[in-house]
């Protein structure tokens, strides 16, 4: 019997698991590039926990709480990656609860903000508080938007505020062509604010794509003050709404459908807020996909398991309302063209029952990817952990700990 | 017997290349560097940390920079962490990502418009305009462990509201708190963490950016705060101004955070501001150190 010979079973077995054990070593080792030298400023440990800096260890480990604590750091956070998605991740990206889309559920709302007034030569007066308010930042061809200003001192008290100047002009690359402006009337309002309403497509702005900036001097005080207003401005309509929105349960969801005719190709974002009969937002539904041109469909998803999870459940018949979304261009700028916005209600479901609504978890190639990487690097973190300290204690693998899951 | 010998030498050898080749070539992890504004690396260099300081700091596995020109649009640039996630983030290889200021607005709008669409799988070998070449096969969106982010300005900057910054700039005018936080939907991350640094050593630019800040970036933004801009966030112990609270827990006041944003770090000691020199400094410092101890 010769040393090579494939005959006896037991020692090829042995062999081969050498091989791999070696294979694995050398390949570990391979990737162990950056290696954690110290560095002299290292971070203090401030609004430190289990996720933030940890002490970094010597090469030699000498410390051996540091790498204890840094251990124990990684097994906590890939865990919480692990868990935090699986749990996440029972309903699909595009289909999601209001709760965790807080910003996106009302999208008409104003943009209002406050800021110290800015006077000449790049000065502010943290005294004097300017609030704005415009009704959008984004402009579908054909829309307008409202802005507001008023100013008030620090205990919150209105001031006398004249609008002295207010221009709109489109901002273009440096060199180009300076773009068309126009003047923009500001007028006081009952409740002492400033308001004026500017329709791009009314004007000699009406072509222009891009950000329109609209700048507005006013007086408050004795003192000069300036505001910019962007919007960011449309020029035409690459898809329209046509025909009747429509109801279907699918395999998975309830889907909501709204037909376009899509002008332009390309990829469309779309997003939808769904409220249920009380009109309590339960769920954010989002499109984006890449449509041809012609007749097409964008499909507005509420996934089953999401009605049926929720607890309380959601008053029914649920409402579909305030669709937007735009053509986006890759790598351009401007990046989209705009939908027209469909304010208020869009259509209202039929589905008076969950009965006959799918109960799933959502399933797909990239969940099981995220799942099993995340799953993979937790066994590795823990094993590392119980290599360094056999008597350390492994949290459960159980996603169960409480607030574990943010 | 002799040709019974050589096949099993060969068998040997073989599993033993394929497991290297599975384990070092086929499974890789990547650590992927997105800058913040003005420019540093070249683009499309992977290599290039000129942005960040020496080279030859760690600053977590197999790092890689994602050089962007930091002056230009976000949606002119987003094609440049698109080609780095192509390549460093798809098939067997997952990344782990640090953003800074404006990378994290460059990266947040790459998600949010590209985070679910068909990316080719690629050879993670980048040609001069850091490009890979395809490997075969096709995947939805990238693979991502988590992201840590340094004064995130995807709230955008009160400086660039007032005017302190050059406003021919592109990258100013989307840095524009209202057109920044308009931009995409910053809770669609496609659920990948991103953890959040804030700096507080901020003196300069005080009187313009609520708050705390570093000096750049006022902590709703670095904070990941939801909704409108403006409002003030500070450290404990501040009684005229709301606490920027840790993880994901709503803010003293009410304010919320982004979904799938959770503050690990708030510079409790004002100790850091929002300038790296060159040399890993401030609030990017912070960051380096966690990546180090965790992008492995």
């Amino acid at each position: 019997m010769t040393r090579w010979s494939i005959r006896p079973t037991r020692r090829r077995l042995v062999w081969l698991a050498l091989v791999v054990a070696g294979a694995l070593v050398v390949g570990l080792f391979w990737h162990q590039d950056d290696p954690a030298l110290p560095l002299a400023a290292s971070a203090p440990p401030a609004g430190l926990h289990f996720l933030g800096p940890v002490p970094v260890v010597t090469p030699a480990g000498e410390d051996r709480t540091a790498r204890r604590r840094q251990l124990a750091g990684q097994v906590r956070l890939t865990q919480h990656t692990y868990c935090s998605y699986l749990q996440h991740t029972r309903y699909p990206h595009a289909s999601r609860p209001a709760a965790q889309h807080p910003d996106q559920l009302y999208p008409n709302q104003p943009v209002r903000e406050s800021n110290p007034m800015r006077v000449a030569g790049g000065d502010s007066d943290p005294g004097v508080l300017v609030q704005t308010a415009q009704s959008r930042v984004y402009l579908a061809a054909g829309e307008t938007v409202e802005f507001s200003l008023r100013a008030v001192d620090a205990r919150g008290a209105a001031l006398p505020l004249v609008v002295t100047r207010a221009l709109a002009q489109g901002m273009v690359a440096q060199g180009a062509r300076p773009a068309p402006s126009v003047t923009l009337a500001f007028s006081q309002d009952d409740g002492g604010n400033w308001r004026a309403t500017f329709a791009p497509h009314a004007g000699v702005l009406a072509g222009f794509h891009g950000t329109i900036r609209s700048e507005v001097r006013f007086s408050t005080g004795g003192r000069s003050g300036m505001v910019l207003f962007d919007v960011i401005h449309s020029p035409e309509l690459p898809a329209v709404w046509t025909g009747a929105p429509h109801e279907a349960i699918g395999p998975d969801a309830l889907e909501f459908t709204l037909p376009l005719d899509v002008r332009l190709p390309g990829r469309y974002v779309v997003s939808g807020r769904i409220d249920d009969a009380l009109g309590r937002p339960f769920a954010l539904a989002s499109f984006n996909e890449l449509l041809g041109q012609g007749t097409q469909s964008v499909a507005l998803r509420v996934h089953g398991k999401l009605l049926h999870d929720a607890d309380p459940g959601p008053a029914l018949p649920l409402v579909l309302r305030d669709v937007e979304g735009y053509l986006l261009s890759e790598n351009a700028d401007p990046d989209r063209l705009l939908l027209a916005r469909r304010e208020g209600p869009v259509l209202v479901s039929r589905t008076l029952s969950l009965s006959g609504v799918p109960d799933s978890e959502w399933q797909s190639e990239e969940r099981s990817r995220y799942l099993a990487e995340y799953a993979k690097d937790r066994a590795a973190a823990r094993e590392r952990l119980a290599a360094f300290d056999p008597a350390a204690t492994l949290p459960p693998l159980a996603c169960s700990e409480p607030g574990l899951v943010q | 017997m002799k040709h019974r010998r050589i096949p099993y030498a060969l068998y040997v050898l073989g599993t033993l290349c394929l497991l290297l080749a599975t384990t070092v070539a086929g499974a890789t992890n990547y650590t992927l560097w997105i800058n913040g504004r003005s420019s540093g690396g070249a683009p499309g260099n992977y290599s290039d940390f000129r942005y960040w300081g020496p080279a030859a700091i760690p600053a977590g596995i197999n790092k890689q920079a994602v050089n962007w020109d930091g002056r230009s649009s976000i949606a002119s640039q987003s094609g440049r962490v698109r080609d780095a996630l192509d390549c460093f983030c798809t098939g067997q290889n997952w990344c782990y990502i640090a953003a800074y200021s404006a990378g994290d607005l460059l990266l947040g709008y790459t998600l949010a418009n590209y985070g679910g669409s068909a990316r080719t799988v690629t050879n993670a070998s980048a040609n001069a305009s850091g490009v890979c070449a395809a490997s075969g096969g096709v995947q939805t969106g990238w693979n991502l462990k988590w992201v840590r982010v340094a004064a995130g300005a995807s709230g955008g900057s009160e400086l660039a509201n007032a005017g302190a910054w050059t406003t021919s700039e592109p990258l100013v005018q989307d840095l524009k708190t209202s057109t920044a936080r308009a931009m995409y939907n910053h809770n669609d991350t496609r659920n990948v963490w991103f953890y959040r640094y804030a700096g507080a050593r901020g003196t300069a630019y005080s009187f313009l950016l609520p708050g705390q800040d570093d000096e750049v970036v006022a902590y709703h933004s670095s904070g990941g705060v939801a909704g409108n801009a403006g409002r003030s966030l500070c450290n404990p112990g501040d009684w005229l101004c709301d606490d920027l609270r840790l993880g994901t827990a709503p803010n003293q006041g009410g304010s919320v955070k982004w979904s799938w944003h959770s503050v690990v770090f708030r510079d409790d000691g004002e100790r850091f501001n929002h300038y790296g020199d060159g040399n890993w400094a401030g609030i990017i410092g912070v960051v380096r150190d966690a990546m180090v101890d965790t992008a492995n």
